[in-house]
C-alpha cells in the first residue's frame, strides 16, 4: 500500500474564497480516512485584500508538522501566489487560470515564473466557473474539482462538504456550486493525470471510534466539556476568542453558565471565586491577558483555590503580534507574579493533546488545589488535524480532596499541614466546613500569620510536585528511539511538530539522534530531563522565541552545555532549519576538533 | 453616673445580645481595628442583620478586597475570602454564579471601590448580580496609614498630600444611580439602629444592593469625617422620598454638604443568575429543536 503524503496549498486575495476552499479540501480529505493537519494564514484586517494561504498536509499516519515544500500550488490570485512557487518542490505542479480577466503583462501571469521542472496546469478555472454559475465567484470550487479530478479522489465526500458548507445559503447555491465542481472535476479526470504525486487509499484503522477533524482551541473546547467545566469567564482576544466563542453556544446548553467579563482581572477573578465555591471553572486569554491575570494567580496559588487558564500565545512583547504565533509567554506563565507563586504549566503539542491536558488541568486544579496554566499557541489554536477522540470520557469528575467526615466541635483547619501537603477542602455551604482564605500569609486555620511562612512555603512547593505522577497524562516523552545518541533535541509546545519531522529526516539520513517532548513546564521534570542529557552527546533546543525561554528553564535544571535554536519569524519553525542544525551537531560529535 | 453603678444593666444587656445568638456569627478573631473606629459597629450590624433574617452562617460568604474595612471577613464566622486590592466584585460575582444559594456579601473601603476596584462595579450594577456591596467609606487610606483617597474632600490635608488634596472627590452614590444599581442607599456608622436596618433591607434585597456607609477614621481623620462633624452633617432622608423616583434620588445624592441617609433608590428586575438561566433554556430549546 501506497504511504500517502502530499501536501497542497491554495493562494489566494481575501474574497477568492481561499481559506474557504482549503477547508472544503481539508474535511473532504478526512471523511474520505486521510490524517490531515492545516494552518491558514490571513491578513489581521477583516476587510480588505490581503494574501490568503491555506496549506493542507493529508497523510496515512497523522503527521503533525507542515512540509517546507508542498506538492500542489492552487493560484486563485497570481499576483500573491507567485512568490510561493518556490515553495513548490522539483515535479510539483503548480494549478492557475489559463485565461486571466483581461490581457496582462508576461511577468504578471504565474506561467512565466515557474522553475524547471515544476508542471504547469493552466486550466480553464474562471470560464467554468462563468459557464456553471453564471459568475466568476466559484473559481476556487472549480479549482478544487480540477484537482479532485487530477487525483482521481471520488468525488462523494467532496459533494457532501460542499452541501454542508451552503446548507444555510438559498438551495440554487448549492446546486450551481456541485455543478461547477462537477464540471471540472470530470474534464480534470479525463483531460490529466498528476504523474508524480501519488494518492495511496486511506488505511481505516480507526473502525468504530469517531475521527473528527477539529483546531487546537475547538479541543480545548471538548476537553473543557468532557471534564465538566461548570462556569467560563472570558474577555475576547485573539487566538484565544474561539474557545469562549463555542463555549458560549456549547456550555449553556449543558446547563453551563458563562459570562463575557468587563476585563481579564475580573475573568480570572470570577474563575477563582467559582473554584472556591466549589465549581470546575476556566478562563481563556493570550499573552497580554496574562499579564494582567498575573496578580490574581498568585492569590490563586496562596489561597490555595483551583483555577484553570488556557493562554493561547501571540507575538509579543505587549499588543506585538496579534495574527503571529510565537511561544514567548513560556516565562510569564511560569514565573510571573509576585513572591514565590509555584503554580502548574502544561503545554500541549499538538491537537490531541490540547484535549488532553484541557480535561487534565482541571483534575489536578482541583487535586493539587492550584492554578494550572495550559499554554497553547496561534499556530496549535488555530491549525486543524485530524484526531481520535477516546469513546469513553477519560476525565475524573471530581477529584477534590474534601474534608471526608466533619466531626462536631472539632475545629476545621483549611490549610492543615499533612503529609501530603494537600489540606481537605470545604466548599462554602458546606457545614462545619466554615473559614476563611486570605492572600495573606496564613497560618493553618486562615488567619493571618508571618510566623508559619517557611512550612506553609514548603507545603505550597511540594504539594505540586506529586503532579508529576498525575495519572492519565504524558508530561514528558522520548521519541526516536532509547540510549545513547548522538544528537538529542528537546522541545515544547506546537514546534514539536517540526522538532519531531526533523529528527525523522535527521534520521533517514543516518544521523543517530532522538527527541523528547516536555509537557509539563512547571513544576519541570528535572529528572528525565537530565537524563536525557546523559544519554545525548548534543542537545539541541528550538523554540519559536528570541531569548530562550524554555531553554532558560533547563539551564536551571542541567549544567551540561547545550545549543539553542530560537526564531521568532511569526510562523512556525522550518523543519529545515532544525534538520540543519541536527546536520552540524552530528558532525561536531563525529568530529569534536571541527567545531 | 447613676447608672455605672448599676452593672445589673449591663449584665442584662449582654445577656440579651447572647440571647439573641448574634454573637455566634462573630469569629473569635478581635477586630484589629482602633478603638473607636466607625467599623465595629458595621460588624455589628451585620451580625443583626443575618441574624434578624436567619440566614444560616454557613450559607453567608463575605468577599472583600484589601484595606481596614476588607479585613471584615476574619471577624465572622461565616465562610469569607479576603481577596486582592479593588477585586471584590468580580470575584463575589464568580462565587455567586457558581452557587446561587449562598448569601453574598462584596465588603471594601472607599478606596478599593472608587480608586483601584471603580472598573468593576458598573458591570457588577449593570449585570444585577445578587450580592450585597457595603462600602465602608472613611475618606482615607487607613491600612497604609493616611494617605489621600477618591472620597477626601478638596483641601485635605495628608502623607501624600501635605500641601493639601486639590483632586475633586467623587460623589459614589450619584455613580451608583447612574450605573442601574437596583438598590442604593447610604447609612452611617454613628448610628448603628439605622445602620443594621440598612444593611438587613440591602441583603434581603434580590439583585445588586450597594450600601455606602460613612464612617470616621478616628486615628488618622481629625478634621474632615469626624464622629462631631458626620453627625452635625448627616440628616435622614425626608419621610416623602419615593424610592422608585430616580431623579428625586439623584437630587439626595447631590447634597454632599448635609448626606442624607437611608433607601434612596430600588427597583425589582432579572438578576444576572436568572439571565443566565434563561441563557440555558434557550440555548436548550434550541438544541431541542435541532
Amino acid at each position: 500500500m501506497t504511504d500517502t503524503d502530499i501536501q497542497l496549498m491554495f493562494c489566494g486575495s481575501a474574497g477568492d474564497g481561499t481559506i474557504a476552499v482549503g477547508d472544503i479540501f481539508k474535511r473532504a480529505m478526512a471523511k474520505a480516512g486521510y490524517k490531515v493537519i492545516a494552518f491558514d494564514i490571513y491578513p489581521p484586517e477583516i476587510r480588505g485584500f490581503g494574501k490568503c494561504i491555506s496549506r493542507v498536509r493529508v497523510t496515512s499516519r497523522q503527521a503533525y508538522s507542515l512540509k517546507q515544500q508542498s506538492d500542489v500550488l492552487v493560484s486563485l490570485n497570481d499576483s500573491y501566489a507567485i512568490p510561493h512557487v518556490t515553495e513548490i518542490r522539483d515535479f510539483g505542479s503548480v494549478i492557475y487560470d489559463q485565461a486571466p480577466i483581461a490581457p496582462m503583462a508576461e511577468g504578471e501571469h504565474i506561467s512565466g515564473h515557474l522553475l524547471p521542472g515544476q508542471l504547469p496546469y493552466g486550466l480553464r478555472i474562471r470560464e467554468i466557473s462563468d459557464q456553471t454559475t453564471g459568475g466568476s465567484k466559484s473559481k476556487n470550487i472549480v479549482a478544487l474539482g480540477y484537482l479532485a479530478g487530477l487525483y482521481g479522489i471520488k468525488g462523494d465526500p467532496f459533494h457532501q462538504i460542499i452541501q454542508e458548507k451552503f446548507q444555510h445559503k438559498d438551495p440554487s447555491i448549492s446546486e450551481t456550486n456541485l455543478r461547477a465542481f462537477d464540471t471540472s472535476y470530470d474534464e480534470g479526470a479525463s483531460t490529466f493525470r498528476l504523474d508524480f504525486i501519488e494518492l495511496g487509499t486511506p488505511e481505516r484503522q480507526d473502525v468504530g471510534n469517531k475521527v473528527q477533524m477539529m483546531t487546537g482551541n475547538a479541543a480545548v473546547v471538548r476537553g473543557c466539556l468532557d471534564a465538566g467545566l461548570n462556569n467560563f469567564f472570558g474577555y475576547p482576544i485573539t487566538p484565544a476568542t474561539s474557545i469562549m466563542e463555542s463555549l458560549a453556544t456549547e456550555l449553556p446548553r449543558r446547563g453551563g453558565r458563562i459570562v463575557q467579563t468587563e476585563d481579564e482581572i475580573s475573568a480570572i477573578a470570577a474563575t477563582i471565586g467559582a473554584g472556591y465555591a466549589g465549581t470546575r471553572a476556566a478562563t481563556a486569554t493570550s499573552g497580554p491577558g496574562l499579564a494582567l491575570m498575573i496578580e490574581m494567580l498568585g492569590l490563586g496559588v496562596m489561597a490555595e483555590v483551583p483555577s484553570v487558564i488556557f493562554c493561547s500565545q501571540r507575538g509579543g512583547p505587549s499588543t506585538g503580534m496579534p495574527t503571529k504565533t510565537e511561544q514567548s509567554d513560556l516565562h510569564l506563565a511560569v514565573y510571573g507574579g509576585a513572591g514565590d507563586a509555584q503554580r502548574i504549566v502544561l503545554a500541549p503539542t499538538n491537537v490531541e493533546g490540547a484535549y488532553k491536558c484541557a480535561g487534565k488541568a482541571f483534575e489536578m486544579a482541583e487535586k493539587y488545589q492550584t492554578p494550572v496554566i495550559v499554554l497553547l499557541d496561534l499556530y496549535l489554536s488555530n491549525r486543524y488535524e485530524t484526531v481520535v477522540l477516546p469513546r469513553q470520557n477519560p476525565f475524573e469528575a471530581d477529584s477534590s480532596k474534601y474534608r471526608s467526615h466533619l466531626e462536631r466541635g472539632v475545629a476545621y483547619n483549611r490549610f492543615a499541614l499533612t503529609e501530603d501537603n494537600i489540606s481537605p477542602r470545604t466548599i462554602p455551604g458546606e457545614e462545619g466546613g466554615i473559614h476563611t482564605i486570605t492572600g495573606l500569609e496564613h497560618n493553618e486555620m486562615g488567619r493571618p500569620n508571618d510566623q508559619i511562612h517557611s512550612k506553609m512555603s514548603e507545603k505550597r512547593h511540594n504539594k505540586l510536585l506529586q503532579a508529576f505522577d498525575h495519572p492519565g497524562i504524558t508530561i514528558h516523552k522520548r521519541f526516536g528511539g532509547e540510549g545513547k545518541v548522538d544528537v538529542g533535541i528537546l522541545g515544547w509546545g506546537s514546534t514539536f511538530g517540526e522538532i519531531f519531522e526533523a529528527m525523522l529526516m535527521a534520521q533517514a539520513e543516518g544521523i543517530n539522534c532522538s527527541a523528547m517532548k516536555v509537557v509539563m513546564l512547571s513544576p519541570l521534570p528535572s529528572q528525565p530531563i537530565k537524563e536525557f542529557f546523559s544519554d545525548c552527546g548534543e542537545i539541541l533546543i528550538p523554540e519559536l522565541n528570541y531569548e530562550g525561554q524554555f531553554a532558560n528553564l533547563v539551564a536551571s535544571a542541567v549544567s551540561q552545555p547545550f545549543t539553542r535554536l530560537n526564531r521568532v519569524p511569526g510562523v512556525p519553525m522550518q523543519v529545515e532549519d532544525i534538520l540543519n542544525q541536527i546536520r552540524h551537531l552530528a558532525d561536531r560529535v563525529k568530529s569534536p576538533t571541527a567545531a | 453616673m447613676g447608672n455605672l453603678r448599676q452593672p445589673v444593666y449591663l449584665e442584662e444587656k449582654l445577656e440579651q445580645v447572647r440571647e439573641s445568638g448574634r454573637l455566634n456569627i462573630r469569629s473569635k478573631s478581635l477586630p484589629t481595628w482602633c478603638p473607636g473606629c466607625g467599623y465595629f459597629s458595621i460588624v455589628d450590624g451585620v451580625t443583626m442583620a443575618i441574624n434578624h433574617l436567619q440566614i444560616h452562617q454557613k450559607d453567608v460568604t463575605v468577599v472583600s478586597g484589601i484595606g481596614c474595612a476588607s479585613r471584615f471577613p476574619f471577624f465572622l464566622d461565616t465562610y469569607g475570602f479576603h481577596t486582592l486590592h479593588g477585586r471584590t466584585l468580580p470575584v463575589a460575582t464568580g462565587i455567586k454564579v457558581a452557587n446561587d444559594a449562598l448569601t453574598v456579601l462584596a465588603i471594601g473601603g472607599d478606596g478599593d471601590a472608587f480608586a483601584i476596584g471603580g472598573a468593576h462595579i458598573p458591570h457588577a450594577a449593570r449585570r444585577n448580580v445578587d450580592i450585597t456591596y457595603l462600602v465602608f467609606d472613611n475618606g482615607i487610606y487607613g491600612l497604609t496609614k493616611g494617605q489621600t483617597s477618591p472620597t477626601s474632600v478638596l483641601g485635605f490635608t495628608t502623607s501624600t498630600s501635605p500641601y493639601e488634596n486639590q483632586d475633586r472627590p467623587l460623589n459614589p452614590l450619584l455613580m451608583m444611580l447612574s450605573y442601574d444599581t437596583s438598590w442604593i442607599g447610604q447609612s452611617y456608622a454613628g448610628d448603628p439602629r439605622h445602620l443594621s436596618d440598612m444593611i438587613t433591607q440591602a441583603i434581603a434585597h434580590r439583585g445588586f444592593s450597594y450600601l455606602h456607609i460613612l464612617s470616621p477614621c478616628v486615628t488618622f481623620d481629625k478634621t474632615s469625617k469626624t464622629y462631631s462633624n458626620l453627625k452635625a452633617q448627616v440628616q435622614l432622608l425626608p419621610d416623602d422620598h419615593d424610592s422608585s423616583d430616580k431623579i428625586a434620588a439623584i437630587k439626595h445624592a447631590m447634597d454632599v454638604d448635609n448626606p442624607p441617609i437611608g433607601l434612596f433608590y430600588k427597583e425589582n428586575r432579572p438578576t444576572l443568575s436568572d439571565n443566565l438561566d434563561l441563557i440555558v433554556d434557550k440555548a436548550r430549546g434550541r438544541n431541542a429543536r435541532a
